[in-house]
C-alpha cells in the first residue's frame, strides 16, 4: 500500500529509491539519529525566530511579496514551515517521511517556489541553528560540532528529496505538453470525389507525423482517393526527421495510387527538405494551397 | 498448374498476385508476361498485389523491371491495390517504384491505362 501511495507521489517511477537505501547513501548513522534528537528543544526555540526572520528577509523581495500578499497564507505557509524543521530533527526516517517529502517538493513546485527559494530557505535555517548550538551552554565545541555535522546530512537528504520530486514534476508537465503536441488533430478532408485536403497546423513532432502517415493512408483507401494536397502552411517548424516522415507519407500515398500535393513549403522547411536531399520532382509541390488544388483537380481531370 | 493466372480483358493484361511469391515464382511471372504482352499485343498490364500484405525488395524491383521491359514491348504497366502498411514499408526500404505508375484498385488501375493510352480519343 505504502509502495502505491509513493509511486502515485513521486512522478519518476525509476527514482523511487527505497529509505533504507538513502540512510545508507547519506551515510546517516544512528548516532546522527541520536544527535538530532537532542536536538528537538533547541530547534523549537530556534524554529519561531528564525521563520519570522526569514519571512522578514524574504518579504524585502518583490516576487516573495507577491506570494505571501494575504497574512492568512503568511501564517499558513510558516507554521508549515515550523513542522517541517521539527521534522527534521525528530528524524523519524520511514516511508512516511519520504513520502512527505516528496509531497512538500511537489506543493513547491505548484506554487511556483523554485530550487533557489526553497534551499535559500534551508540555508537560512541552518546557518541559525548552527549559531544556536555554538551558544549553548551545555554543549562543548566537539558536540556542538558533530551535532551540526548530523543535521547537514540529513538535511541534504532532506532536500534531495524535495528537488527529485521537484525535478520529477517539471518533467511531468513537459512531458504532458509534449503529449498535447502530438495529440493536435490533423483533420483529413475530402474536398471532393477522390481528392483530400490534409491542412497540417501547428508544431509537428514524430510521433504527430506518424499518426498523420497512417490517417492519411488509411483515408486513401476509404474514400478511394486519387489525389491528396497535404498543405503544411500552417506549420511553424520542422526538423529533418519530421521533413523525412512527410515526404515518406507522400511517397506512400504515390504508391497507394493518390497523387501526392505538397503546398504551403515555407522557407526554412524547404532548406529542411533540401538537407535531407530531397528533390522537388517526387512532391509536385505548388506555391500555395490555391494552386495545389487546381494541379490536383487537373490531375484527376475533375 | 500456373501459380498466378494471367487474365485477358481487352487490351489489357491482369496479374492479380495473390500471395507472397518466392524470388523463382517472380521471375518466372515476369517472362510469363513479357511473352504473352509480346504475343497478344495488349497496350496495358495491370499488377494487382491488394491481397499482398508484404512486398519484399526482391519483387518490387522485378516488379520495375517487368514495367520497364513492358513500356519497351509498347504497353504500359501499372501497379495497384498497394496497402497502407505495404506502401508505408516499402518507402522505409526506399523501394518507391517512382517511374511505375500506381493507383488504388484495379478499377482505378484500368482507367488510368485508358486515360493515358496515346489514341485514347478514339
Amino acid at each position: 500500500m505504502d509502495d502505491l501511495v509513493l509511486s502515485s507521489i513521486a512522478t519518476r517511477q525509476d527514482d523511487i529509491i527505497s529509505i533504507d537505501r538513502l540512510i545508507e547513501w547519506f551515510d546517516i548513522s544512528e548516532e546522527d539519529v541520536g544527535n538530532l534528537q537532542s536536538l528537538t528543544e533547541i530547534a523549537d526555540d530556534v524554529a519561531d525566530d528564525t521563520i519570522d526572520a526569514f519571512y522578514e528577509h524574504i518579504l524585502k523581495f518583490e516576487e516573495a511579496a507577491a506570494k505571501f500578499a494575504d497574512g492568512a497564507t503568511l501564517e499558513r505557509v510558516k507554521a508549515g514551515q515550523k513542522r517541517y524543521f521539527r521534522e527534521l530533527v525528530h528524524c523519524e526516517l520511514g516511508e512516511n517521511y519520504l513520502e512527505e517529502r516528496r509531497r512538500i517538493g511537489q506543493i513547491h513546485e505548484r506554487a511556483g517556489i523554485g530550487p533557489s527559494l526553497y534551499i535559500g530557505a534551508f540555508g537560512f535555517y541552518l546557518q541559525r541553528l548552527a549559531r544556536s548550538l555554538q551558544d549553548q551552554n551545555a554543549l562543548d565545541s566537539e558536540q556542538a560540532l558533530s551535532r551540526f555535522l548530523s543535521l547537514v546530512k540529513v538535511a541534504h537528504l532532506d532536500m534531495a528529496q524535495a528537488l527529485e520530486t521537484f525535478v520529477g514534476a517539471r518533467e511531468a508537465t513537459i512531458e504532458r505538453q509534449q503529449n498535447e503536441i502530438s495529440d493536435l488533430p490533423t483533420p483529413v478532408l475530402q474536398l471532393r470525389e477522390g481528392l483530400l485536403l490534409i491542412p497540417v497546423v501547428g508544431a509537428v513532432d514524430g510521433r504527430r507525423a506518424r499518426r498523420l502517415t497512417i490517417e492519411l493512408l488509411d483515408a486513401i483507401r476509404e474514400k478511394r482517393a486519387r489525389a491528396v494536397v497535404l498543405d503544411i502552411t500552417g506549420v511553424s517548424a520542422v526538423d529533418s526527421a519530421v521533413a523525412n516522415n512527410l515526404i515518406q507519407t507522400m511517397a506512400a500515398a504515390r504508391l497507394m495510387g493518390a497523387y501526392p500535393v505538397l503546398t504551403g513549403v515555407k522557407p526554412d522547411v524547404a532548406q529542411a527538405l533540401v538537407k535531407i536531399g530531397v528533390n522537388e520532382s517526387s512532391l509536385n509541390t505548388s506555391g500555395e494551397l490555391q494552386s495545389g488544388i487546381r494541379a490536383a483537380e487537373s490531375r484527376i481531370g475533375a | 498448374m500456373e501459380l498466378v493466372p494471367i487474365l485477358r480483358q481487352g487490351d489489357v493484361l491482369i496479374i492479380s498476385i495473390m500471395t507472397a511469391l518466392s524470388d523463382k515464382d517472380i521471375l518466372h511471372l515476369q517472362n510469363r508476361v513479357l511473352d504473352k504482352t509480346c504475343k497478344s499485343g495488349v497496350t496495358g498490364v495491370v499488377v494487382d498485389v491488394s491481397a499482398l500484405d508484404v512486398i519484399d525488395s526482391f519483387s518490387s524491383k522485378t516488379i520495375i523491371d517487368m514495367a520497364h521491359a513492358v513500356r519497351l514491348l509498347g504497353a504500359q504497366t501499372v501497379v495497384v491495390g498497394i496497402q497502407p502498411e505495404v506502401a508505408l514499408a516499402m518507402v522505409l526500404l526506399g523501394l518507391t517504384i517512382s517511374d511505375v505508375p500506381t493507383a488504388l484498385d484495379l478499377d482505378l488501375g484500368i482507367a488510368l491505362l485508358k486515360e493515358g493510352r496515346p489514341h485514347a480519343a478514339e
